[in-house]
């Protein structure tokens, strides 16, 4: 199974809409690399409203992805992570130190824009 | 089953009441309000002679809702239920008296076991439902205080307040948290204040829970304020090696309330000059 | 009366399915959704430790009622070659895997009672319960 990832302008879209399992999650963070460098996008907002669950391993792996989109000079933006996630994540001691939120898709383009076009 | 000595204090209800009534009236009723009126006093006394003597002739289910009746009364007016079960016991030491002057041995050793049971029952039957009673009182004021608990007030657009008042225990931490993350959700809030001027004690554990909230709060997306730092409150955290770095504080309400602002890239501005020129 | 099913964790979609039924679980029993949150994240954790670890166990869910209140039961059972240091792994951090080491540590906190059994060469035995507040 293939996450969807968007292209708007200089930046890339995706909401994620399926129960992460780990293949999914792999394949993601590969495919997202590799947009970014065809595209050379700037700019990344993951939407995890739909997400009702992230382990320390998905968590890792998100984590990661930003990590990594940085590394090849795009900001990304997590936005609609849900409260029950949060404290789940929080409680379990995983942070994700260093991420950007936002509260919707909205306010995570508004975010990007801010950083990147001052 | 205990039919004997039940009929026999059912004839002689009269004398045992009147009895009885004498050795309630020496019972110290009063001991933690002394605000409850004689009037309330006779009164819960009648009630429980009648309870008492009730359980002689009536149905068990009666029974049962007359016992939960007594047993919120006492709750309701502080009345301690410990004086109650002396008094009972205090009864049974009168119609023992008694039932040894008119019986014969063999009579009496009966009488005796079944005046026990009979006694055990209501005592029993008190002490339950006076603890379930209790249970629930308990019960209704935690619902109380969770209900009270920590409400999360928009002040502006984008920016909400929630002042935190009293002990911040593990329980209510995690209610703090829930309430805080879906009012953020729910009034699209950006920055949120937690306000601790409310909170008398900030240990370890409460700034642990502080700590924690705050990163959830920037998971969900938005960013968090701590205000209300006094000076005392200042002195334990850092006493205690508590790291609040990661957070933004500050010492008063207002002032978080500029930096809420500044973060959300909006000030305040006074009309006064505009107005002056006007005029 | 008690509720009970188990998932067989083999591969990687066991792990799916074992946090899709105590999801289902947890709802049904009436848990609120961060309960549910917690639950299903605890499950996650265990089931991938099997999977990780051991590459075949089972996750057991059980509805419990101690006479006041309903809870769930989660257990997580393999044969694999057990946890030498269990001390190590209750520690924040603690990972041979590459992951965060978050997993045992942190599904001790999501919920309200946490025991592990181990010894070396005979697998591991984890029971962990969450109660209906």
């Amino acid at each position: 199974m293939r996450i969807p990832i968007l292209k708007l302008g200089n930046y890339l879209l995706i909401s994620i809409q399926v129960e992460l399992d780990d293949q999914t999650a792999l394949l993601f963070q590969e495919d997202l690399l590799n947009k970014i460098h065809q595209e050379g996008s700037q700019g990344i907002v993951i939407d995890l409203t739909s997400v009702d669950m992230i382990d320390s391993y998905i968590a890792k792996v998100i984590g990661d992805v930003v990590e990594m989109s940085n590394l090849m000079g795009a900001k990304v933006v997590l936005t609609g992570i849900q409260p029950a996630v949060a404290i789940t994540l929080v409680e379990m001691g995983v942070s994700l130190n260093g991420v950007q939120t936002a509260l919707d898709l909205e306010q995570g383009l508004e975010k990007l824009q801010q950083e990147l076009e001052g | 089953m205990h039919s004997s000595v039940v009929d026999f204090i059912y004839q002689n209800k009269d004398i045992y009441i009147k009895k009885w009534r004498s050795t309630l009236d020496e019972l110290d009723l009063n001991i933690y309000h002394s605000s409850i009126s004689n009037e309330i006093i006779e009164e819960t006394k009648a009630e429980f002679i009648d309870l008492v003597f009730g359980t002689l002739y009536t149905g068990e289910g009666e029974v049962a809702a007359r016992f939960r009746r007594f047993a919120d009364r006492l709750i309701y007016y502080h009345i301690p239920l410990s004086e109650f079960i002396r008094s009972l016991q205090l009864l049974r030491r009168v119609i023992m008296h008694d039932l040894e002057e008119q019986s014969t041995k063999e009579q009496y050793d009966r009488y005796n076991v079944d005046l026990e049971d009979w006694l055990d029952e209501n005592i029993n039957k008190l002490v339950d439902e006076f603890s379930n009673a209790r249970e629930n009182t308990v019960n209704l004021q935690n619902t109380a205080l969770k209900e009270l608990s920590a409400p999360l007030i928009p002040v502006f657009d984008k920016i909400c307040v929630m002042p935190l008042v009293g002990t911040v225990d593990t329980e209510r931490a995690k209610q703090i948290m829930e309430s805080l993350l879906d009012g953020i959700i729910q009034h699209r809030a950006q920055v949120v204040l937690i306000d601790i001027t409310g909170v008398p004690v900030v240990d370890t554990m409460v700034a642990h829970h502080i700590i924690k909230a705050s990163q959830a709060v920037q998971l969900v997306g938005a960013e968090c304020i701590l205000v209300g730092i006094r000076p005392e409150i200042a002195q334990t955290i850092v006493n205690l090696g508590i790291d609040l770095s990661k957070i933004i504080t500050k010492s008063t309400l207002q002032k978080g309330v500029y930096t809420a602002l500044q973060m959300t890239r909006r000030e305040i501005i006074t009309l006064d000059e505009q107005r002056s020129t006007e005029v | 009366m008690t509720t009970q099913s188990s998932v067989e964790i083999g591969t990687e979609w066991g792990i799916v399915s074992a946090r899709q039924a105590g999801r289902e679980l947890s709802k049904g029993l009436g848990f609120s959704s961060v309960d549910q949150a917690r639950i299903t994240t605890a499950i996650s954790e265990l089931a991938r430790n099997i999977y990780l670890y051991t590459k075949n166990g089972v996750i057991g869910l059980e509805v419990v009622n101690d006479g006041h209140r309903q809870g769930i039961i989660i257990t997580a059972r393999d044969q694999g070659p057990g946890i030498e240091n269990l001390r190590d792994v209750m520690v924040d951090g603690y990972s041979t895997s590459g992951g965060l080491g978050a997993g045992l540590p942190g599904v001790k906190r999501l919920m309200d009672e946490f025991d592990i059994q181990s010894n070396p060469g005979e697998g591991t035995l984890i029971t962990t319960t969450k109660w209906l507040r």
